[in-house]
Order: C-alpha cells, then sequence, then structure tokens
C-alpha cells in the first residue's frame, strides 16, 4: 500500500513559489477600481429621469483611439444615480461576433451597440433595430442633435428612417512617410500606377523592403479592401436592377488585377494584416505607405507610440484609374439601440445622445473625425487628408445585401488574392455565391 | 458491493454527466437533420447536412490535418517525454525546479499560451524566433512565411501542440518510471544488458500501461485541437491547416450565417471518427478489466 | 525552437540514457570517463534548453508588458530598455481584469470541490462493484471525455438562454463539473483500486456502513489522491477557452476569454494582454510549483495501472 506521506518541498522550489505568489500580489495590487481611460473621458451632461431601481447598461463597442473617446464619455458621464454604464474592451472581429450574437434572440447582452453605415441598411430591414426618429426630435434641442450632418445621417438610415446616431466619419485615408518620400523626390501618389511607382522607387533606393501596407487580413478587411477598388472602377457590388451581382463584370476583373499588382510591394504575409497590424508595420519602419480608415492615423503621430511619430504625412487615398473614384470607403460610425433591450429605450437615447454632445466630440479631436458639423479640426493632422477623401470618395452602397453578400464572398476573395483561384474561376464562384443571397432578399 | 450501494453512490455522478452531456448531445443530433440557427426553430432537412458535409472537400482536408498532427505531436512527445523523463528522473536537488519550469506550458489555457506563442514567430511583434535563429546561424532560416505558407505554419501549431502536451507526457511517464523495479533493473545489468536494451526489454515495458494511458489521452486531445489555432492560424481556412473542431466552430458558429445543422452533423461525424479511433483502446480495457 | 531540438535529437539515445542508468548501479570501471561527462554534459543542455523553451513564449510576452510603448513590439527587437508598469497599472484601473480573474478562480474552485463531491462516491464505487454496470459506466465516461466540445456546449448555450442562466459563473461551474466528471471518476477509481477490500470488509464487519467506509476510511487514506485530482481539476477549469467563450458574455467572462478578444487589438491594449497573461500565468505557476511534487507522487501511486 502506497500512501506516503505528502512529499516535501525542496527549499528553491519553495522559494520560487512563494515569489511567484508575492509577485503577482504586489502586480495586482495597484487598487482594482474601475476609472475609464483618463485621457480620453469627457464628462459631459447626461441628464435623464433616474430609473427606479438599478440598471445597467452594457455598450458594446470595439477600442480604438477614434471610438474610445465616445464610449469612455457615455461610461464617465452617463453613470450616475441609479444607472451604471459598462463597457468592455474588445477588439473589432469581437465586436462583429457579439453583435450577431446579441442581436439572434428574443433576449441580449448588449442595450447600446456601436454601428457603422456598412451593417445598419442589413440590420434594420430585418427589424434589429429600434428606429430613432422620435426619440432624436424629442431631444434634439437639449443635446443640439441638429448640428450632426444630415448626409450622414442619412447614411445610418433605412427606407426614410433613422437608425442610428451618428458620433464620426471615417474614410480610407493615407499615410506616408515624409521624409523617405522627400529623400527620394516622390509625391503622395494619386494613381494605382503613381502608387506603384512610388513604391519601386522606394524599393530601388534599398530604403524599404515592402513599402506598402494595407489591411487585408483574409478573413474579413480585405473584402473591404476589394470593394475600395471595384467601387473605384464605377461599380458596386450590384447591378442598378438591384438584382443582379456585378461580380462577373469586367470592373470586377480589373479590380482583381489591379488589386494583385500591388501585391510584390507589400509584405508576402499582408493577408494576415488587420488595422492594427498595418499600423505596426508603420510604426516599425517596415512600411512607408499604408492606406487605412481615418479613426487608425491619429496613432501614428503619438510619441508614445513609436519612434517615428514625427514622420508621418496624410493625404486622400489614390484613385485605381486617373479620373475615377478614390480606392475609398466612406463609413458613418455611430450608436444604435437594439430591438432587444429591456432597458427603457428614452434612457439608452439619452445616454447615446450624450456621447455625441459638442464637449465630447470636440474632445474627440483629433482621434477622431466627428460627425457633428461646426467644430475646429485644425488641431487633426489629418483632417485635410480626410476631407479631401471624403470629397472624392465612391458613394456609398447603402443597401441591405451589403453584408450577406460580403459574408458569401471574402474567402473567394482571399483565395484569389493569395493566387490560390485564378481571377477568372474567382469571379465565377463570387458571381454564383453572390446569386444564391440575392434570390433570398425580399 | 451489493448493487444498491452501487447505485446509491453512483447516482450523483450519473445524473451530472448524463443530463448535462447526453441531453446535449441528443440536441445536436437532432439539428444535425435539420436547418437552424440560434433563436429560431429549426426546418427537417433529412440527411442533406451529412451529404454536405461529406461531399465538401473541406471535410476531407480537416481530418487529414487532423490526423496527420495528431500523429507527429504524439509520436514526438512519447519519445520526447520519454528521454525527458529519464533524465529528470536522475536530478537530484534541481528536479522540483525543472519541473515545475517544464509544467508552464501545461497549466497556462491554450488560447493564452497561442497568443504569447503566435507573438514570437509574427514579425509585427518582434520576429524574436527569426531574429534568433538567423543570428545563430548566420541568417539560415530566412523569412519564413510562419503565417501564411502551408508547412511553416503546420510546423509552427505543431511545435505550439509540442509545447503544451510535452509536459503532461513527461509527468506521466516520470511517475511511470517511479515504479519501475530496480531488483529487475539489476538483474538485467549483471545478465550484461547495455543501457539501450535495458531501456528497451526491461523498462519500457514495465511501463507499458503508462505508454498506453499517455497514447489514449494524446490521441483524443490533439484530435480535438481548437483554441491554439485561433491565435496561431487567421488563415487556416485556405491553408487546409483547419482542425476538425475549428471547422465545425467556422461553420456553426463564426460565420455570418449560422449554420447549426451542418456544423452539428460534422459533430456527429467527428464522434464517429473518434470512436473509430478509440475502439482498440476501448477493447483492451473492457478485456482488462474483465481479467480483473 | 527548430534548431534547439535539432540539437537534442542529434544526442545519440544510447548516449544520454547511459548516463541514466550509470547513475543507479555498480558495475566495474568503464572506459571513457571523459564519455560519461560528455554524456552529462549533453543531458545538462538538454534538460537546460527544454526549460528555456518551454518558458519562451511567456518571457517574452513578460517582457513585452513591462517595455515601454513604443519599442514593445519594435522590430528588430530591443532588449535594452527603461521599464515601466503602466500596462498593468491601466489593465487594472481601466478595465474589469479583477473581475475576469475573480470570475476564473471561482469557477475553478466551485467545479473542484462539487466535481470531487461528486465523483468521489462514483469513483469508489466503481472500484468495489463487480457487475457490468461498472465496466459499461466507465466506458461511456471515457467516451463522453472524448466528445469534440461542440457537440456538447453549442447546446448548453441555447439551454442556459433559454432558461435564464447564459452568462453566469453557475452555467460554466456546471457544465465543466460534467465536461470533467469522466477524468474525475477515472483518476479517482484507479487510486481507489490501490486499497485493498479487506479494509472495507473489516471495517463493515465492525459495523460500519458503507457509507462510513468511505468517509471515515477511504477519504482519510486518498488525502494524496484527491488532493492529485483536485489540482488536475482546478488547472482544467482555469484554462477552460472553448465552453467559457460559448457561455460567458460579460458578466462571468474568465480571464483566456478576455484575452482571447484582445489579439486584434491596438498597441496599448495589446501590451494589456500581455500584461493579463502574465498576471495569469503567475498564479497558476506558483501551484504548479508547490503541486508538481503531488502531482508525480499522486500519479506513481497508481493513477495508471500497467
Amino acid at each position: 500500500m502506497r500512501h506516503s506521506r505528502l512529499p516535501r518541498l525542496h527549499r528553491p522550489a519553495q522559494l520560487m513559489a512563494v515569489g511567484l505568489l508575492a509577485t503577482s500580489l504586489a502586480l495586482t495590487a495597484c487598487g482594482a477600481g474601475s476609472r475609464t481611460g483618463a485621457a480620453t473621458a469627457t464628462k459631459v451632461a447626461c441628464d435623464f429621469t433616474n430609473p427606479a431601481s438599478a440598471t445597467t447598461v452594457n455598450v458594446l463597442a470595439y477600442n480604438s483611439s477614434a471610438v474610445d473617446p465616445y464610449s469612455n464619455t457615455m461610461v464617465s458621464s452617463c453613470t450616475h444615480d441609479n444607472v451604471t454604464v459598462k463597457h468592455d474592451p474588445i477588439d473589432f472581429a469581437g465586436q462583429v461576433q457579439k453583435t450577431t450574437a446579441t442581436l439572434g434572440g428574443d433576449t441580449g447582452t448588449y442595450d447600446v451597440i456601436e454601428t457603422y453605415s456598412f451593417v445598419v441598411p442589413d440590420l434594420a430591414s430585418r427589424g434589429k433595430l429600434v428606429a430613432l426618429d422620435d426619440l432624436f426630435a424629442k431631444h434634439q434641442a437639449t443635446y443640439k442633435l441638429d448640428a450632426i450632418d444630415k448626409s450622414l445621417r442619412d447614411a445610418m438610415s433605412y427606407k426614410g428612417k433613422l437608425y442610428g446616431l451618428p458620433m464620426q466619419t471615417q474614410v480610407l485615408t493615407m499615410v506616408y512617410r515624409k521624409d523617405l518620400f522627400a529623400k527620394n523626390n516622390l509625391t503622395p501618389p494619386t494613381t494605382f500606377a503613381e502608387l506603384r511607382d512610388d513604391a519601386k522607387k522606394l524599393q530601388d533606393a534599398g530604403d524599404m523592403k515592402y513599402p506598402i501596407a494595407l489591411p487585408w487580413s483574409a478573413s474579413s478587411d480585405i473584402s473591404t479592401a476589394y470593394k475600395a477598388t471595384l467601387n473605384s472602377l464605377g461599380k458596386n457590388f450590384v447591378a442598378e436592377d438591384g438584382k443582379t451581382p456585378n461580380y462577373s463584370t469586367p470592373e470586377s476583373t480589373k479590380a482583381f488585377e489591379e488589386m494583385k499588382s500591388l501585391l510584390p510591394y507589400m509584405d508576402p504575409q499582408v493577408t494576415t494584416f488587420d488595422q492594427p497590424k498595418v499600423q505596426q508595420q508603420l510604426y516599425n519602419g517596415s512600411a512607408a505607405i499604408g492606406i487605412m480608415f481615418s479613426g487608425r492615423m491619429n496613432d501614428l503621430v503619438q510619441q508614445k507610440n513609436t519612434k517615428l511619430f514625427d514622420q508621418f504625412a496624410f493625404a486622400a487615398p489614390p484613385a485605381v484609374e486617373k479620373g475615377g473614384k478614390q480606392y475609398g470607403a466612406l463609413s458613418v460610425d455611430g450608436w444604435s439601440i437594439p430591438f432587444n433591450t429591456k432597458v427603457d429605450q428614452d434612457l439608452l437615447f439619452q445616454v447615446i445622445a450624450a456621447s455625441v454632445s459638442e464637449d465630447a466630440s470636440k474632445a474627440s479631436i483629433p482621434a477622431a473625425f466627428p460627425a457633428r458639423t461646426g467644430l475646429d479640426q485644425s488641431a487633426s493632422p489629418y483632417a485635410a487628408a480626410a476631407e479631401k477623401a471624403i470629397a472624392g470618395a465612391p458613394p456609398a452602397e447603402a443597401e441591405p445585401w451589403v453584408p450577406p453578400l460580403t459574408s458569401a464572398t471574402t474567402d473567394i476573395i482571399g483565395s484569389v488574392i493569395l493566387g490560390k483561384t485564378s481571377v477568372a474561376e474567382g469571379t465565377q464562384q463570387m458571381q454564383a455565391a453572390g446569386e444564391k443571397v440575392m434570390a433570398t432578399q425580399k | 458491493m451489493r448493487r444498491r450501494e452501487f447505485w446509491v453512490l453512483v447516482t450523483p455522478s450519473v445524473i451530472v454527466m448524463f443530463g448535462f452531456m447526453l441531453v446535449p448531445l441528443y440536441r445536436t443530433v437532432r439539428w444535425s437533420f435539420q436547418k437552424v440557427e440560434y433563436g429560431a426553430p429549426g426546418t427537417s432537412v433529412g440527411l442533406s447536412n451529412y451529404s454536405g458535409a461529406l461531399t465538401d472537400p473541406r471535410l476531407g482536408r480537416a481530418v487529414l490535418f487532423t490526423l496527420l498532427l495528431t500523429l507527429v505531436v504524439t509520436a514526438f512527445c512519447l519519445v520526447f517525454g520519454y528521454i525527458l523523463a529519464s533524465l529528470v528522473n536522475q536530478l537530484g536537488r534541481m528536479r522540483p525546479v525543472v519541473l515545475g519550469l517544464v509544467l508552464i506550458p501545461y497549466v497556462l489555457p491554450h488560447v493564452v499560451g497561442a497568443v504569447a506563442f503566435s507573438w514570437l514567430f509574427d514579425t509585427n511583434f518582434g520576429g524574436i524566433v527569426n531574429f534568433v535563429v538567423n543570428g545563430v546561424t548566420g541568417g539560415m532560416l530566412g523569412e519564413p512565411l510562419w503565417f501564411t505558407s502551408v508547412w511553416p505554419n503546420r510546423l509552427m501549431i505543431a511545435a505550439n501542440a509540442v509545447w503544451f502536451m510535452l509536459p503532461f507526457a513527461m509527468l506521466m511517464i516520470l511517475a511511470g518510471l517511479q515504479g519501475v523495479s530496480t531488483e529487475t533493473l539489476e538483474a538485467a545489468e549483471i545478465d550484461g544488458a547495455s543501457p539501450l536494451q535495458r531501456h528497451l526489454h526491461v523498462i519500457i515495458p514495465s511501463i507499458r500501461g503508462v505508454l498506453g494511458f499517455v497514447l489514449l489521452i494524446f490521441t483524443m486531445d490533439v484530435l480535438r485541437i481548437f483554441d491554439s489555432l485561433i491565435a496561431l492560424s487567421p488563415q487556416a481556412v485556405s491553408l487546409g491547416n483547419e482542425s476538425l473542431m475549428l471547422y465545425i466552430y467556422n461553420v456553426a458558429f463564426r460565420e455570418g450565417a449560422v449554420n447549426l445543422g451542418l456544423g452539428s452533423a460534422i459533430s456527429v461525424l467527428t464522434i464517429l471518427l473518434i470512436l473509430v479511433l478509440l475502439y482498440p483502446s476501448i477493447r483492451t480495457l473492457v478485456r482488462e478489466a474483465k481479467a480483473a | 525552437m527548430t534548431v534547439d531540438l535539432t540539437a537534442a535529437e542529434g544526442v545519440h539515445p544510447r548516449r544520454t540514457l547511459a548516463a541514466a542508468d550509470e547513475a543507479t548501479t555498480v558495475h566495474p570501471p568503464r572506459p571513457g570517463r571523459r564519455r560519461r561527462r560528455t554524456v552529462a554534459v549533453i543531458s545538462a543542455l538538454v534538460l537546460v534548453a527544454t526549460c528555456v523553451l518551454m518558458v519562451a513564449p511567456f518571457l517574452w510576452a513578460a517582457f513585452s508588458s513591462v517595455k515601454p510603448t513604443d519599442v514593445a513590439f519594435s522590430n528588430p527587437p530591443v532588449f535594452r530598455f527603461g521599464p515601466t508598469f503602466q500596462p498593468y497599472v491601466d489593465l487594472w484601473q481601466t478595465t474589469n481584469f479583477y473581475l475576469y480573474l475573480a470570475n476564473t478562480v471561482i469557477v475553478a474552485v466551485i467545479s473542484t470541490v462539487v466535481a470531487l463531491a461528486v465523483g468521489l462516491p462514483c469513483a469508489y464505487a466503481l472500484s468495489r462493484y463487480a457487475g457490468p454496470a461498472s465496466l459499461i459506466l466507465l466506458v461511456l465516461a471515457l467516451i463522453f471525455r472524448a466528445l469534440p466540445r461542440f457537440a456538447v456546449v453549442l447546446p448548453m448555450y441555447e439551454i442556459s438562454k433559454s432558461i435564464g442562466i447564459y452568462d453566469t459563473r453557475v452555467a460554466l461551474a456546471a457544465a465543466l463539473i460534467a465536461i470533467n466528471q469522466p477524468f474525475t471518476i477515472w483518476l479517482l477509481r484507479n487510486f481507489f483500486t490501490e486499497i485493498p477490500r479487506e479494509l472495507d470488509e473489516a471495517a463493515m464487519v465492525d459495523g460500519c456502513t458503507r457509507f462510513g467506509v468511505l468517509r471515515r476510511i477511504m477519504i482519510p487514506l486518498m488525502g494524496p489522491g484527491i488532493l492529485t485530482a483536485g489540482i488536475f481539476i482546478f488547472l482544467f477549469a482555469f484554462q477552460e477557452y472553448l465552453t467559457a467563450a460559448v457561455l460567458t458574455d460579460i458578466n462571468a467572462k474568465t480571464v483566456p476569454v478576455f484575452i482571447a478578444t484582445q489579439i486584434g487589438q491596438n498597441l496599448p491594449l495589446l501590451q494589456q494582454a500581455s500584461a493579463a497573461t502574465v498576471l495569469l500565468t503567475l498564479p497558476v505557476v506558483g501551484i504548479a510549483f508547490i503541486a508538481q511534487k503531488y502531482l508525480v507522487a499522486g500519479l506513481a501511486s497508481g493513477a495508471v495501472k500497467g
């Protein structure tokens, strides 16, 4: 019978164990409070009627230096009396997944969700979002909501009703290393041909092996890239008849060819890059030109993020072909109320209205490009570029079929760019998948 | 023990296992015959989920990849785990320290370990592996595309699986080695057996049971590998590096259209595969238990 | 990693193992004292290399978490820097990390205690009862352990939502208790079979009930075994990602789930994720150091029957 007494631990191991536990306690002793990111939390008036019992408002929003000011304002300004506003950090992929999950049943976890013009028509058409027109009219004066650009409100509307309260515009903007451009006598490119030229010159000068960095992550962002290219060539996902997908048009083939033409100038692992990774490439000096949504631009000029913070300049993205619209995308980010929330909708609207109030919107500059008009953007290093980008971006295809088409075709797009599928076969597959999706659209 | 006593003692555990596992399992089987998504009742579609799954080459790729990974990781961990256990067995004072350090990957949550592991290989986060290996070998490694090339990615996944499963193999074998009789060993030594012969003919046979157990656990666990692939292989689908569990996740949970029916069908097929692979072990088990 | 493993594999097994054997037996003087020394050095190298490789990812994450943000993830990597604990402070104060950590520990503790309470009687019964039901139950338990988790967890998601326990610690703990039962009863049963039946019979002759035998004789004798099983169950619960990812959202979120949602974050938050990794690992590593002796002794004393 072997039931030995508990073996004794030798001293070195004992000491190490105690040391580790002590270290972990010390590290965690910094105070488990819950304060929001102090630098970005503006306190504004959030004067709702105090609900009778303790209420928690759960906010779903990804983290980026552009969105954080708004979500932090919500938390810091509207957490008082019986109301607590909670916001957990989550990355963009997580937000997308959680949005589907929380809107999937009769009860959901979140009471306020971050939405953007890309998904609003689809969600609204399926009845997943609350129409905000009445609440908007009711609180318009208090929060000065009419200063929010009308065209942006339209971007978050569906069939004439407002489904999201815009907080900021995000537009694809180009960033480049002004020191390297100066050194090689380059100017910011205005077409893809110029982009290739500039990149080649940088490569030849030995300054950079892969000068271009784009967020072409094969699991999601690449379909945004394809869309931007296709739109720049003048075509939407679906033709004017509202039924036939445009994937088998010559423009679609050209879009792929143009995208592939950039591959020699980009890191071979570019299909694993999401926007934070593109930022990382720029921080590390591994790339000289990048195109990302404007909310990611301000990070690049922060000294705490990179030693190259003072070497970045901004411009509107190039057009694929001369005279066409830019390789661009215009997205309006805002707040929506899910249909299945159990919290009082008036309260929720006041929470989101507070977050886009004047003071909060002002404080979000330069990290974000607020949806409110009439604000002074001169502090923002990229605002001028963003405005040009907004002016030259292709018009958005605000239809409910855009997200399902994207889900159905992302893998194929990735496969074509990776070279696993030929362009001809890829466009065929996309057309077939697209037709299947359109058949289920009402 | 009398039968009534047996059932009284066993019932709580049986309720827990059957209640929490059999009931959901039944649900999964029901779903596999439907077209269904969360929050909505499903419509029956007969066997079309199964035929859809079986005719999709993606399933075949997932099966092959998972089986290959299981084979490679198990073989390596058995061999190297044995070597490591033998070495650790000889240690005196340093044993707790070495053992403690080696156990670290085993106690970390797999997804956390995989995220940290992926940072070692990602040039966006320092690319320390390339840096060190190139530094030591004078650039022989080059710049393998760990995340977008099929075989480098597979190597990374296998390395990570070995990393977090080796401690378990080593621990089990080390425990088994404690039970090897020294008399038999000495007898073999006196008979003139070389060290290798002693290992092959005395030690390994006497820990046969342990090795069998490790083999069983490894087969079960590596076949179901999932967490680590999330961090290590974001492009698993296009590289053909999808494991069976990741495939189920992608179909049933992640990809926009929540296709529970198809995901459940693939789950059922996976269960059948696992049962087939486990059959020899189960048969041995039953035989041994009957003999006892 | 590739280089070091090749170095280890290049070692001739005969030599390494020879060193292992030399220590235990007495033998006539062998030629090659130098050979023994080489072997000893190689074994030491293999062990050191293995230790370093095992700890490397964690070390790198820890390193990155104390570097200033602008060099944390720079390429080429930077090894000289002024350390800062800001990511830890930010993690602790601006996120609900303390909640996630509490959730992880609470769920692990509940799982362990209840799993043992439910599994001990069952394992005891399985080790003593000779009927076919015993064997069938054991085989079923094995099959349950081998199931792909999704087959079990996805329906649990639906069920928990419909009864309203979605995103609670209770639901997660219950799921983990069930999922880890097979392992629990297998391990404990093997320990129980080590204890001779004569003890039971002697006690029962003296008037003890079966349950009394379990409580007063078996459990005290099983101390190391219960501890071993408890440590394993605790670790499994601590490590769990898949079940937690499906069954929790914001209230019962555990640390592994939190870290997984930070993979695509920007730079400062990524540093916080590495800080979270360190904070999660340290206590568990502490447990590993303290517990490893118990694990080895416990497993050796009969976890696996040969």
